[in-house]
């Protein structure tokens, strides 16, 4: 059994609402610069975070969820969470993700004039964190 | 005067009128209270975020973020306008109040290129039959607001301020005062103003990665789309409101309507049949 004292308090806000809030052992979060692991009496930092997955362990058991923006602030026995868009895997539409990959990808490669690459850009980013959120949730 | 036939007729029609309007006005009850929810969840958010925002602001030089870089008014050549209106109307002066004081607006600053960027489809419509150029529009959304739309809209104007093809931006809503009142609120989206100074030194133990530029750089992009977002459901539960009591009017209306007519019916009901008995009478009394 955990110990109490060994969980860190996770917080995760979003516009739509508090979508979870839990002590939970450890995490790994998708950072700007790569992605990092927080355990218990973590030096305070505040970072940005990049589309990919944010992994949280309970009793050892890690949950998986697709983090699209926002940041993670650290404190020695607390994580708050601010993001935009965060999915459950069960959340996922695959199929609908790789439509959207598809699209970006297209988009991109033909570099119209008025296509906004930053935006096909994040889009692609988005779908491939989903396709791989979902596929890891799948095994 | 109008025939027993024909009374009776409409008074049928305002009855079906009257059971539409008070559906509408039962409805609208419903989505404002949703609406009203929604602004609630969004508030922690954007309350942590403000802190944040205000603290890492004033810790940074702000002249350097561009999001930040205020201008001179006489500078301001280049204008985006963002006109948040409904998408349906039957809300009373809702969207005209809107429209109202966009082209007021467009009035008094004739000096300026003012790009139209239209949310809602009644302003679409309006300044589409207008002629005038449209920068972008979104249309149909407020039946199913999503967060992404305040993303979108935030991503238009940024790529246009940065780009420098915009020196400010502003926005014109309905602001939610209470259900049955609505303000219209012109609003500056950026550069961002009213940051207020803090020299709170909460985040002075903090580390930053990437660098405290790049998360102050995502912090305004959020505010941002928060800001947006807050307005859409803002003018979304002000339309609630609007609609509410415009339909609870018309209901009155209806009411009145209806008893007004069934009066004017049995009267004219009332005299056939005293014209006929008189008719009858004298009929009888011929033939003795």
């Amino acid at each position: 059994m955990a110990n109490n004292s060994q969980l860190i308090h996770l917080k995760i806000v979003t516009p739509r609402g508090i979508f979870l809030e839990d002590d939970v052992s450890e995490l790994v979060a998708p950072g700007k610069d790569g992605d990092f692991g927080v355990l218990i009496g973590h030096t305070p930092f505040i970072s940005s975070v990049r589309p990919g997955i944010l992994k949280i362990f309970k009793n050892d058991k890690p949950e998986l969820y697709s983090l699209m923006n926002g940041f993670v602030m650290v404190d020695v026995d607390m994580v708050r969470i601010f993001t935009e868009i965060i999915e459950r895997p069960d959340d996922i539409d695959l199929k609908r993700a790789e439509r959207a990959k598809e699209r970006a990808e297209k988009r991109l490669l033909e570099k119209r004039e008025d296509t906004d690459l930053r935006r096909a850009e994040a889009a692609l980013k988005r779908s491939i964190a989903r396709i791989q959120i979902s596929e890891a949730g799948f095994h | 005067m109008a025939s027993l036939k024909e009374l009776k007729e409409r008074i049928g029609s305002v009855i079906s009128t009257r059971q539409v309007t008070s559906a509408m006005k039962m409805v609208s009850a419903a989505k404002l209270r949703k609406a009203q929810q929604l602004i609630l969840r969004a508030r922690p958010y954007s309350d942590e975020l403000n802190l944040f925002l205000n603290s890492l602001a004033s810790r940074n030089r702000r002249q350097l973020h561009p999001l930040l870089h205020e201008i001179d008014d006489d500078e301001v050549k280049n204008v985006g306008l963002i006109v948040v209106t409904a998408d349906k109307g039957l809300c009373g002066a809702f969207n005209m109040n809107i429209i109202n004081r966009a082209e007021d607006y467009l009035q008094h600053h004739k000096d300026k290129n003012v790009d139209l960027i239209c949310v809602g489809k009644k302003g679409f419509d309006y300044f589409r039959r207008l002629n005038m150029k449209i920068e972008a529009y979104y249309v149909e959304l407020f039946n199913k607001l999503k967060f992404e739309h305040s993303i979108d809209i935030m991503h238009l104007v940024t790529d246009k301020f940065v780009s420098r093809k915009y020196d400010k931006v502003l926005i014109v809503y309905n602001e939610f005062k209470s259900a049955i009142q609505q303000n219209i609120v012109l609003k500056q989206l950026l550069p961002i103003i009213g940051l207020k100074e803090d020299k709170d030194e909460r985040l002075a133990a903090y580390l930053f990665e990437p660098s405290p530029e790049e998360v102050l750089d995502e912090l305004i992009k959020e505010h941002l789309d928060v800001q947006i977002w807050r307005v859409l459901l803002e003018s979304s539960s002000a339309e609630q409101g609007a609609r509410m009591v415009a339909m609870d009017a018309a209901t009155d209306n209806a009411d009145e309507m209806i008893n007004d007519l069934t009066l004017e019916y049995h009267h004219l009901r009332q005299s056939k049949i005293t014209t006929e008995i008189i008719e009858v009478c004298s009929g009888a009394e011929g033939l003795q």
